[in-house]
């Protein structure tokens, strides 16, 4: 079997084990792991998943995604939905939300970064990666200071556990691109 | 190693690359007198010689402090432009789209001050923009504050650009600013010190902007969620830490002109060092963490914070300082430099960093902070550091380029004059500020008691004395940018466009 045929079907499988009722309620019994632990593997999934994606489709994305910068655009615009709270909250109640759900993060987040990635250069991965730290640090200090409860189905102790990871993700992924920076290897 | 021709076939400027460098020079030298004359009104309104309503008052401080940083960044970014363009391959559209941002920025500032009334100055602190106690509207902070983010979306871009173009050519940030040789190894002599300088700047400055990406996107937030109370303390922090490396990044990129030109008229090769080496990489630290000096009037802030700011205030300015200077020194001594205009300024440059930071090392000390802090000590140390460090190192730029269409530098008895205008007129106005901050007199005020006026009326004659030459100067640098270039240049310029 082919490497791309092999990664769109660990894609496939990872979308299908989250959809697995058992997961999902595990995942989604907190605000933290249905942000952080399900929407990220949703992300992988539509990542692999575009491994699927034929030569000559891609080629033909590609001639309309200079640079990366529309799926870049598109998959920027996706996530800043699912980053609302009510969204995240009435994916647990709204049966069509659920649907839109996992249906557009793999398809609109992780397919089109995964066809984007390749195409982007220094400085608009340098831009997507800055800004993904900045929204890591404001995310959680929002969570951390906000004086209500953002989601329904979530208590106030667990947005602010939340807050708190953002803060910590933020942290990490800022000491590693500054280290990468400073003494990696990197491709430009 | 830097060139010892006076002007180098590298540095020419043809086509494009002309355009941008003439946009970027001569926006900022307009802007420079502009806001120079805003300033002015406000002191002479401190003098009781001119009258200015108080809200204007305000109004003109937000525009002369914030147009003031933007623009030092604005010119010595093209400083740093202009000679890292030699070392690595940057792109022109990373150079022209940073202008392009930063007059966005400057348009939505510009209107928030003078249509939206904001008055809140350009350090924006958290909660005042929001708090416009019904003189401004929230919107218009948020308009205020969506123009510094533009400004410093531009200058990332243009960071990033040269990051990139500086990895490709050394391998990482780390190998550009030299720090395999800290300890042992045969150092290239040939490694640029605008490659090293540039680099710091990238390194402190991008850290900087994303605390201010950070700290203005939540304040935005306050704007329209104002139930959403921001820890004020952790905002005033973040803010600091941008604002203080964004003003400070100027002079680290406005360097790069004296280390390149220096040695062209001194006829001396000025040569990297250990120390050198040595005393970037610790200054590259030390600027990122110097902040905490603006904030020890906090009683909140951890104590471990302030001591850092302290002792860093002590250390942080000295080691590329004293590098530069002994380093610059070492280049004149016997070297028979020609004395033209910029040889001039970039003397004097290194004397109003070496002068201009001795205030703000005092500054910088808790128990003399304790009644320094709000007084005119504070402008008189960063006026110093910037009218006549940073300033004249772009100024020696600029004046070195309108000096290329006939391979001599500028030197006449008009230029002469001028800058005899601005030497003496920039130190009576800065020390003016640092007499008056000796007296304890409050900066920041539109009204002042009848026992300050002495130090205003002579901060406005130095003020005005200084103008008069940056006028002669804007206009005598913007005919010569903008002069078609030789005949020689634009040969080479058709013969280098049809070659690529």
């Amino acid at each position: 079997m082919k490497r791309t045929t092999l990664l769109g079907l660990v894609g496939i499988a990872l979308w299908v084990v989250n959809m697995l009722p058992p997961v999902r309620s595990l995942i989604e019994t907190t605000m933290t792991s249905q942000m952080l632990v399900q929407l990220t593997m949703l992300t992988m999934s539509g990542w692999f998943v575009a491994h699927l994606v034929p030569l000559h489709v891609r080629d033909h994305i590609d001639r309309w995604n200079a640079q990366g910068i529309a799926g870049l655009l598109l998959a920027t615009v996706t996530s800043m939905v699912w980053m609302l709270p009510r969204m995240m909250d009435s994916s647990l109640s709204d049966g069509t939300i659920t649907v839109a759900k996992f249906v557009t993060v793999p398809l609109l987040i992780g397919v089109p970064l995964a066809l984007s990635w390749p195409l982007m250069g220094f400085v608009v991965r340098g831009f997507f990666l800055l800004e993904a730290v900045a929204t890591a640090f404001r995310l959680g200090w929002l969570y951390l200071i906000s004086p209500e409860r953002v989601c329904v189905n979530y208590l106030i102790d667990d947005q602010q556990v939340l807050g708190i990871v953002m803060l910590c993700i933020g942290g990490v992924l800022f000491a590693y691109f500054g280290w990468k920076l400073m003494f990696g290897t990197i491709r430009t | 190693m830097a060139s010892l021709t006076l002007y180098p076939e590298d540095e020419r400027l043809v086509g494009a690359s002309r355009v941008a460098f003439n946009l970027y020079m001569i926006t900022a030298i307009g802007l420079f007198v502009i806001l120079m004359i805003i300033g002015l009104t406000m002191r002479l309104s401190q003098a009781m010689w001119f009258e200015v309503q108080v809200d204007l008052f305000y109004k003109l401080l937000s525009m002369h402090g914030t147009g003031m940083v933007g623009t030092a960044a604005l010119s010595t970014t093209a400083v740093m432009w202009y000679f890292l363009r030699k070392y690595v391959n940057l792109h022109l559209w990373a150079f022209i789209t940073n202008y392009v941002l930063f007059m966005l920025g400057a348009v939505c500032i510009i209107v928030a001050i003078f249509i939206g009334d904001y008055g809140a100055l350009w350090t924006f602190l958290y909660p005042l923009p929001v708090n416009g106690m019904g003189l401004w509207s929230s919107y218009t902070a948020a308009l205020f504050m969506a123009g510094n983010l533009l400004i410093g979306v531009g200058s990332l871009l243009f960071y990033f650009d040269a990051a990139a173009a500086i990895i490709k050519k050394h391998g990482n940030l780390g190998r550009a600013l030299g720090v395999q040789w800290l300890f042992k190894g045969t150092i290239d002599p040939n490694h640029p010190k605008a490659v090293v300088a540039s680099t710091m700047v990238i390194i402190a400055n991008s850290l900087g902007i994303l605390a201010g990406a950070v700290v203005l996107v939540m304040s935005l937030i306050n704007v329209f969620y104002p139930d959403m109370h921001l820890d004020a303390l952790l905002a005033k922090n973040l803010t600091y830490w941008f604002g203080h490396m964004y003003i400070n990044a100027t002079i680290y990129m406005g360097v790069i002109a004296v280390y390149e030109l220096l040695p062209r008229y001194t006829g001396k090769p000025y040569a990297i060092s250990r120390p050198f080496i040595w005393s970037w990489s610790a200054s590259t630290l030390f600027v990122i963490i110097v902040y905490p000096h603006h904030l020890m009037m906090d009683f909140a802030q951890p104590q471990w914070l302030t001591i850092m700011g302290q002792v860093i205030s002590w250390s942080a300015g000295f080691p590329v300082f004293l590098v530069t200077t002994f380093g610059a020194l070492q280049n004149l001594h016997r070297s028979g430099i020609k004395w033209k205009t910029p040889s001039r300024f970039m003397i004097l440059s290194l004397f109003g960093w070496a002068a201009g930071i001795v205030p703000a090392i005092l500054d910088g000390t808790v128990r003399n902070n304790l009644v320094m802090h709000n007084t005119q000590w504070v402008p008189g140390h960063f006026h110093f550091y910037l009218v006549l460090g940073v300033l004249s190192m772009v100024l020696a730029l600029m004046f070195h380029v309108t000096g290329s269409r006939t391979q001599t530098p500028p030197n006449s008895s008009a230029d002469k004059i001028g800058f005899s205008f601005y030497l003496i007129g920039g130190l009576v106005f800065v020390l003016a500020f640092l007499a008056a901050g000796h007296m304890s007199v409050a900066r920041r005020m539109a009204t002042h008691l009848e026992q300050w006026i002495p130090t205003d009326k002579m901060g406005s004659i130095g003020a005005t004395i200084l103008i008069l030459g940056m006028i002669y100067f804007a206009v005598r640098i913007s005919i010569g940018l903008l002069r078609s270039p030789s005949s020689s240049q634009a040969t080479g310029a058709s013969s280098s466009s049809s070659s690529q």
